[in-house]
């Protein structure tokens, strides 16, 4: 762990409020880049992922007991994300729960999943495993999961394939089920 | 537009259903896919591994493809919204009645309501 971010958690755990409030400051500016980054993931929407870290900032200021003792970037992201930012996701869709078909249990999954395999590897080492196995895709799965990447729609997909929305959307779901084993492989391996 | 409208056709098969997924998560709609779903689609999720399986994929794609459009270019601004909230809530503790003052009480009560809803 850097020493900005060292320095950042040592006063969070202060039990005077005021110091700890003071102390935020440098741990936001320490940490916003990772978190905001974490969270995108789980809601693809920038605005949102502000107005959930908002919340999430605050409940640890209340309740910094978990961030005692943590010697990692990556344990730090892991303890955040499990006992701050998980029931602040399961919030953000509890207003649309109401009408809704998928049963509360597959809704939590969907939204705030446990931590998977890979879901806890650095975002740089993970951009370059995706990397890799990109590169070991036949050229057409390729060029599916490159343009939906450049946020093309699977019409605009389809048309640059030259084949259907259809056919997209199977290449689309075979491709990702390939790089999940890719990718899972490649981590059990190591 | 064509994207809402492929959402909401009927009767799609798993693999429309994670790529609409995979879509919606990309275009921050999450919302609209899981309005978007029938009752046998969220019973074809729901026994479906692959699906399952597939979503950390589709989480890892997004995050590797987009996250870089989270990081707030004001990050002093956001600093003095967070200071904000900080200061609402101390309010607040202050002015509840000094037998129910606990420092911890409105976060376990979120978390409770949290557990219950979803």
């Amino acid at each position: 762990m850097d020493k900005r971010l060292r320095n950042a958690l040592k006063g969070l755990t202060d039990p005077d409020v005021e110091r700890r409030r003071r102390a935020m400051e440098p741990f936001v500016r320490a940490t916003f880049g990772i978190f905001s980054k974490y969270l995108y993931r789980y809601l693809g929407n920038e605005v949102e992922c502000e107005d959930v870290l908002e919340d999430v900032y605050a409940d640890i200021w209340e309740s910094p007991e978990r961030l005692r003792n943590i010697t990692s970037e990556t344990q730090l992201l892991r303890t955040v994300y499990l006992y701050y930012m998980r029931k602040r996701l399961r919030e953000v869709y509890r207003r649309i729960n109401r009408n809704l078909y998928l049963s509360q249990s597959n809704l939590k999954e969907l939204i705030a999943p446990e931590i998977g395999t890979l879901e806890m590897v650095s975002q740089s080492e993970l951009e370059q495993n995706l990397r890799q196995a990109l590169s070991k895709l036949k050229a057409r799965e390729r060029r599916a999961i490159e343009l939906w990447m450049e946020g093309a729609s699977n019409r605009a997909i389809a048309n640059e394939l030259k084949t259907t929305v259809g056919a997209v959307k199977m290449l689309e779901y075979r491709t990702i089920l390939k790089l999940r084993k890719m990718l899972r492989y490649y981590y059990h391996e190591n | 537009m064509q994207e809402e409208e492929t959402m909401s056709e009927s009767n799609r098969g798993i693999h429309e259903l994670l790529v609409d997924y995979a879509g919606a998560l990309r275009d921050g709609c999450i919302p609209a896919f899981l309005k978007s779903l029938t009752r046998e689609e969220a019973e074809r999720i729901a026994s479906s591994w692959e699906f399952w399986d597939a979503t950390e994929i589709s989480r890892i794609l997004n995050s590797v493809g987009f996250a870089d459009k989270a990081v707030a270019p004001n990050v002093s601004l956001f600093i003095s919204r967070v200071d904000a909230e900080i200061a609402s809530r101390l309010k607040k503790s202050k002015a509840s009645p000094p037998g129910k003052r606990r420092t911890h009480t409105r976060v376990t009560k979120t978390d409770d309501k949290t557990e219950k809803s979803i």
